[in-house]
């Protein structure tokens, strides 16, 4: 019997299309196609099951319909021991096969090769950090073609979980543990579009925008790629940093902070600079009753407002703005000296950001020398 | 089994005095220990619910119309309170209660043949556990509302600065008792008050689901309590136990939740399997097909019901080993599922059916809970519910099993057993039509989420990719058909309050003991101990002009009695 199940599964496995169908997205990994043959094959099962019940069901209600004035029929069986037990085992026999075909693959899929290329993933309220061998970081996840690719996944604050529709991929994070998930995808995604990767546990205000890309590049791109990225801050000029690199990493606050003004999850950053520098703003209370100019300047607990700003993108919990909530992940371990001297650049010079966008409107925008992605 | 006796004592005259007549005035409802006047409080209060939840519902689909924000004011956090309370309202307010504590308290002692529930004070104390438990619902929500999901899922459940957590936690741990009271009635109520002659297997079998439901009842929800006050010790002292920054583990969390709210599922299906083998038999005039193999099956499904629990957590790393237990475990109760389908089938087999309103609700349960338990199949299997863990998959197959199903079935009880309960009939015509209506607009909103999920589209989401808004353009439109089919039968029932015709005693020619005593019955139930037959032999069953309602004719019983069944 068992030998029959993998050649029903390995018939039902060229249903897998790179393009989608009606039921499933393209099936971008080497797990998608046995995956997908199983699904379609439930399908099958449910279309003939539905098919020989409803059939069955408008048959007899059309031909056993109780007539006006004609005396009731009793002729009709009560039990039949040998037809009962045949559609319990019937049934039995199509769950156990369809268990089965599902078991095996599922161990595949629960077992990463030894010769995996290892990403690390922090999921956080509501961002997504991909780390990778060289000690490069992304918000996007790039991966190689053609090569096992493992995410050890955690996450620091609530639950999280990674899914990859088109790869058929989906394992939760857990705060104090670690998770594996595996995948190798073959084809490289087309310039610019990549899979879809969803935050699919209920994490709050921003789970449903808690969603990235995956970029599948060649070998030889995807190594190019590592090296540029391990290397992008670096190679921009100190003086060019808070327009170069601080709209990239604004990219991660946006969720949380406007730039117009608006109040969001977080304190928008307009008139930042003026608050934590004596200026419009700086009686704004924080939760504890003090407030900026209470807590900035010589001799109090930041000496510069540039102490209080690294202190609030590392230590986010230890001053809250009157009226929001203590909602701010650590930054700490993501953004290095020079990330945190691009944001508050940035935030130095905001009149020079379009404030829907954060696109700096002050320069022409020079080609960049090295691009992010 | 012994056929029908026909001189078996019945009292079918209406009396002018009935349950409703008895005693008159607030308190003498308020204070009743009547089963029917509870189950009758319990039905009004479920359908209150039921109508506040299916309001959240319509919030959320129209929500739903566009990518980002739809409704001015409505933003993913209101969005997320949305959700919750439809979930939470729909599964302890209504979906839990609705069958065994509304229908089967009004139903269950009649139909064994008893004058009440063993236990009539505990009865009521269960009715008013319940407005406590939603009365703290409601405080949660003055007190800023719970955005967690109905499934308190933590740490995030720990943590989120939504002030309404705990109270809804108490809410929910109070509804909990409010059902163990009932289930404790109940089990004790069929194991010792069955009248002479009464033998198990001379139950209706809606009494066999309602005491497999019991037990599930008695045996699974004091893990939610304690689940929960876990829960609230962690939230308020800090008593590490779920989150792991305080030392504890989220996994044991769900393994917790789960091991009740799994159970949980059939306590809402069960009954509901109960209800469709009455209407079925008694709409078809035809006796049941496999009594025993129904039976037996409720009691299957409730145990296998407390080995699968871990097949919701799949994803949430818990060890492969485990994985593959529970989804081997979980195909079993497709067995005992699928059986009740093929019995119900045959049981159309050379009946004689009549396309009533309740018919009409359990023909459109096959169908509902045939979608229902075959989409299960690809979240049983462990390597395709990877790919559709927490997508609309599953909301779309739980919606088929926990509305199309479920609350179908309730509705088809309801309108099954209206004529008795109040005296009244409906418009047919009016009852039907709306029956079909919400049949159109159930599988519009509902099987469009299959789609949607196996697309890739998660659950629980404010925002979405603008592919994914086809289909939810369509689910949003089917929920406004199904909205309307839902008023045009409230519209029909309470109507036929006013302007109903008078019901007979037994308007449909059912077989078993409520259709022998008036309806509405009188207060206690039998003026004499009712004698017990073959409560699916319906040969003796003649229509009667005259009353508008099936009567026992003593040629036909003279005849029946002539060629036994058995």
């Amino acid at each position: 019997m068992i030998p029959a199940f993998h050649t029903i599964a390995a018939t039902l496995a060229a249903d897998a299309s790179p393009t989608g169908t009606v039921w499933l997205p393209p099936a971008a990994s080497t797990l998608a196609g046995n995956v997908d043959a199983m699904f379609n094959a439930i399908n099958y099962i449910c279309y003939f099951f539905f098919a020989v019940i409803v059939v069955a069901m408008v048959y007899f209600v059309v031909k056993y319909r109780a007539r006006k004035g004609q005396a009731f029929r009793s002729d009709a069986p009560l039990h039949n021991l040998p037809l009962e037990t045949t559609w319990g085992a019937v049934p039995l026999l199509i769950v156990i096969g369809i268990f089965y075909v599902g078991f095996r693959d599922y161990l595949n899929m629960s077992t990463p090769p030894k010769n995996a290329y290892v990403v690390q993933v922090t999921a956080q309220k509501w961002a997504w950090n991909f780390k990778y061998p060289t000690g490069a970081t992304s918000d996007d996840l790039y991966v190689p073609a053609g090569r096992p690719v493992q995410l050890t996944m955690r996450a620091s604050d609530v639950l999280h979980c990674c899914y990859i529709p088109d790869f058929r991929v989906k394992k939760d994070l857990v705060p104090g543990r670690y998770s594996y998930l595996w995948f190798q995808a073959d084809e490289p995604t087309p310039s610019g579009q990549g899979h879809h990767l969803f935050c699919t546990e209920y994490c709050g205000t921003g789970h449903s925008n808690m969603n990235r890309k995956v970029y599948v590049l060649p070998e030889a791109d995807f190594d190019k790629w590592l090296t540029e990225q391990g290397q992008w801050l670096d190679k921009i000029p100190e003086e060019e940093l808070f327009f170069r690199a601080g709209p990239k990493i604004y990219a991660r606050c946006q969720q949380c902070h406007a730039l117009d003004g608006t109040k969001g999850i977080g304190p928008s950053w307009k008139g930042i600079w003026a608050r934590t520098h004596g200026g419009e703003g700086s009686d704004q209370k924080f939760a504890d009753g003090s407030s900026y100019a209470s807590l900035i300047g010589p001799g109090k607990k930041y000496a510069t407002p540039e102490d209080y700003l690294r202190n609030s993108i590392l230590n986010p919990g230890s001053e809250l703005v009157s009226g929001y909530g203590n909602a701010m992940p650590s930054f700490k371990g993501q953004l290095n000296d020079k990330a945190i001297d691009a944001v508050i650049g940035m935030m130095q010079h905001m009149d020079d950001f379009d404030p829907k966008t954060g696109k700096y409107l002050k320069e022409a925008p020079v080609a960049p020398k090295v691009s992010m992605k | 089994m012994t056929t029908i006796d026909a001189s078996r004592p019945i009292d079918l005259a209406s009396r002018p005095d009935n349950y409703l007549t008895h005693t008159r005035g607030f308190m003498s409802w308020a204070l009743t220990l009547d089963h029917k006047r509870i189950g009758v409080m319990y039905m009004v209060a479920v359908l209150v619910s039921f109508f506040v939840g299916g309001v959240f519902a319509l919030l959320v689909r129209t929500e739903l119309l566009t990518p980002g924000q739809t409704i001015p004011g409505v933003t993913a956090d209101v969005y997320n309170q949305l959700f919750t309370l439809h979930g939470a309202i729909m599964v302890f307010l209504v979906i839990i209660p609705s069958i065994p504590a509304a229908l089967g308290n009004f139903v269950l002692p009649i139909m064994l043949g008893a004058k009440d529930v063993a236990f009539p004070r505990l009865n009521l104390g269960s009715f008013y556990l319940w407005l406590f438990g939603a009365a703290f619902t409601l405080v949660s929500l003055a007190m800023g509302g719970f955005d967690t999901g109905w499934t308190f899922y933590t740490p995030y459940s720990t943590t989120t600065t939504a002030g309404g957590v705990i109270p809804v936690l108490f809410g929910v741990f109070i509804l909990g008792f409010s059902s163990i009271f009932t289930g404790m009635n109940f089990v004790v109520t069929v194991h010792k008050l069955r009248p002479p002659g009464m033998t198990w297997f001379r139950m209706p079998l809606f009494l066999w689901a309602l005491y497999s439901t019991a037990l599930i009842q008695v045996l699974a929800t004091p893990v939610l309590a304690i689940t929960l006050m876990l829960l609230v010790v962690e939230r308020t002292i800090n008593i590490g136990i779920f989150d792991p920054s305080m030392g504890g583990d989220p996994v044991l969390f769900q393994h917790f939740f789960w091991f009740y709210s799994h159970p949980a599922v059939y306590i809402m299906i069960l009954p509901a399997m109960g209800i469709i083998s009455e209407l079925i038999s008694v709409h078809a005039h035809r006796h049941i097909f496999g009594y025993k193999f129904i039976a037996l099956s409720s009691i299957a499904i409730a145990i296998f019901s407390f080995l699968v629990w871990g097949h919701h957590m799949f994803a949430s790393g818990q060890s492969p080993l485990l994985n593959t237990l529970f989804s081997l475990i979980s195909f079993s109760v497709a067995i005992p599922s699928a059986v009740k389908v093929f019995n119900w089938l045959t049981t159309l087999y050379k009946g004689n059916i009549s396309l009533t309103t309740p018919m009409m609700y359990a023909l459109s349960f096959l169908v509902l809970f045939t979608i229902g338990g075959l989409t299960g199949l690809h979240l049983a299997t462990l390597n395709t519910d990877v790919h559709l863990h927490d997508t609309y998959f599953v909301v779309a197959h739980f919606h088929y099993v926990m509305m199309g199903s479920a609350l179908i079935g309730m509705i088809g009880g309801l309108h099954h057993w209206w004529p008795k309960m109040t005296g009244k009939m409906y418009s047919e015509r009016t009852g039907t039509a709306a029956c079909i209506i919400i049949f159109i607009g159930f599988n519009v909103t509902f099987f469009t989420q299959f789609f949607l999920g196996s697309q890739g589209m998660p659950r629980r989401y404010y925002d979405y990719q603008p592919e994914f808004q086809v289909y939810h353009v369509i689910s949003t439109i089917g929920s406004y058909i199904m909205a309307s089919g839902f008023l045009l039968t409230a519209y029909c029932l309470i109507t036929s309050l006013f302007s109903g015709k008078k019901a007979a005693a037994n308007p449909w020619g059912g077989g078993s003991l409520e259709w022998q005593c008036a309806s509405p019955p009188p207060h206690d139930n039998f003026a004499t101990q009712p004698s017990v037959g073959d409560c699916y032999d319906f040969r003796a069953m003649k229509w009667d002009e005259a009353t508008q309602g099936y009567e026992i004719d003593p040629a036909l019983a003279a005849e029946a009695a002539k060629h036994p069944l058995h």
